[in-house]
């Protein structure tokens, strides 16, 4: 076989298509099988705009008139395939007569592909939107169950080591008579209510500097001083039960039920901890918080009990109150004592 | 939580190649094909793409009211359904998904049968 002749049979054989047409007629002069096979067969004298994307072709042969050699890209369906054949398209001169020398690479599968990655990263993006969205979510839940602080620490090293804080104030509060609410009220109606009533305690509570600790049912226990010192944690504690009890006492004269608490305060150390390996729950816990609920429980209603660790570090602008007799202090607001039901 | 199928051929390394299979075989199909005839590649991989990964448990469900209306001006019979079907087993096979997971997409598959089949 001639070297020529294998140059044909190589030509014929390879994944381009080869055509060479006159860049004035379109007459097609040679085009090789995979061209034939992409563009529609070659049979006699065919010219460049009967085959499939003629168009798209002719018009690519017509900037061979200004331009020396360029790429393109056509586009077309055969047999409900997208086909896409990029052209590298060279002019030649053959006896006095311009010839186009088209190159063809089949690259419909790159891209298909490239359709593929586009929607499949479109899919990725809205998930990670989702996962991103769900996780704010499960953050602002955890966050509702334990300090930012104790939150981070959780989410560096799985766990919250307990920490000793020694000089906390803790404020216990609980509604007298709540059984008997529960049973005069509709449940949602309760639950509402205090949801309400939590809310306005949380929002004073953040005001002055207090972390809340827990609800459960009718009571409700915030610190200041965890996680993170505070200077004078006893007055801070001590304005927001007086702020507590001043939002009820307002809240009570509009409303149809009215809720009495009383309210204990201690201060000293406590351990803060999330416990639980199932359901985590940052807690706190110690002297104070034992000492907290004893003075609460002995509190007359709507009176803040104050515990001598807390009543040793309070001073003006307060007026205390000793009970003889007993390990407990009222605290009102100062100059004037203001007396409320007992 | 057990792997879904797509997780356990390797996430969407294995499903791009099953989507390029599947939609070879589509296209290639004289029963289902012409449903593609008027069909625009790139929308047509997107869906592909959507369906097959979603069949196997992966990103992008589709929801069966999103289905019907994608196939709303389509008449599909059982026939075309079951040869789907079959085009499905047979791509997946290629790819050596284990036959119970094959079950599984399947079953996901015909469970929605009913949105799609003209009766």
């Amino acid at each position: 076989m001639s070297i020529a002749a294998i140059n044909e049979q190589l030509l014929r054989a390879i994944g381009v298509g080869v055509a060479l047409v006159k860049v004035k007629s379109g007459a097609i002069r040679y085009a090789n099988d995979t061209f034939g096979d992409w563009f529609g067969p070659i049979d006699g004298e065919v010219k460049l705009s009967e085959l499939l994307a003629g168009a798209e072709l002719m018009d690519a042969l017509k900037r061979l008139e200004t331009e020396d050699s360029f790429t393109s890209e056509v586009s077309f369906k055969r047999r409900r395939r997208s086909m896409t054949v990029a052209i590298e398209a060279n002019r030649a001169l053959d006896e006095g007569e311009d010839i186009a020398v088209l190159v063809c690479q089949n690259i419909s599968r790159i891209k298909e592909l490239e359709s593929m990655i586009d929607s499949y990263a479109m899919m990725v993006e809205r998930n990670t939107h989702e996962i991103r969205r769900e996780k704010e979510h499960v953050e602002k839940l955890l966050l509702n169950m334990m300090p930012r602080t104790a939150y981070e620490e959780y989410k560096s090293f799985g766990v919250v080591a307990p920490r000793l804080f020694q000089d906390v104030t803790v404020l216990t509060l609980s509604f007298a008579n709540f059984e008997q609410l529960i049973e005069d009220h509709d449940p949602a109606v309760i639950v509402s209510e205090l949801n309400d009533v939590y809310t306005a305690f949380d929002r004073i509570g953040e005001q002055f500097g207090c972390e809340r600790v827990r609800t459960a049912g009718d009571s409700y226990f915030t610190v200041s001083g965890v996680p993170d010192p505070v200077h004078d944690h006893a007055g801070t504690v001590a304005n927001a039960a007086l702020r507590f009890l001043r939002y009820l006492e307002q809240r009570n004269t509009s409303h149809p039920i009215k809720w009495n608490a009383r309210i204990g305060i201690a201060s000293g150390t406590v351990i803060g901890s999330v416990v639980g390996v199932q359901k985590y729950v940052y807690d706190v816990f110690g002297p104070a918080v034992t000492q907290a609920s004893e003075v609460q429980s002995m509190a007359p209603q709507m009176r803040v009990g104050l515990h001598p660790t807390t009543a040793a570090k309070l001073d003006t602008p307060y007026h205390l109150e000793p009970v003889a007799g007993q390990e407990l202090t009222l605290l009102s607001e100062a100059p004037v004592a203001k007396e409320t039901q007992t | 939580m057990s792997k879904t199928p797509y997780e356990k051929y390797g996430g969407f390394a294995t499903v791009s190649r099953i989507v390029m299979r599947l939609y070879d075989k589509l296209l290639d199909d004289d029963d289902v094909g012409p449903f593609f005839d008027d069909v625009d590649m790139p929308k047509l991989i997107d869906h592909q793409t959507k369906f097959v990964s979603s069949l196997m448990g992966g990103p992008a469900s589709f929801s069966d009211t999103h289905i019907a209306n994608a196939h709303h001006a389509l008449t599909i019979y059982d026939a075309h359904f079951d040869r789907l079907k079959e085009l499905i087993h047979e791509t997946l096979d290629e790819f050596s998904v284990e036959p119970e997971d094959t079950l599984a997409v399947l079953g996901e598959f015909e469970a929605r049968r009913e949105i799609l089949v003209e009766r």
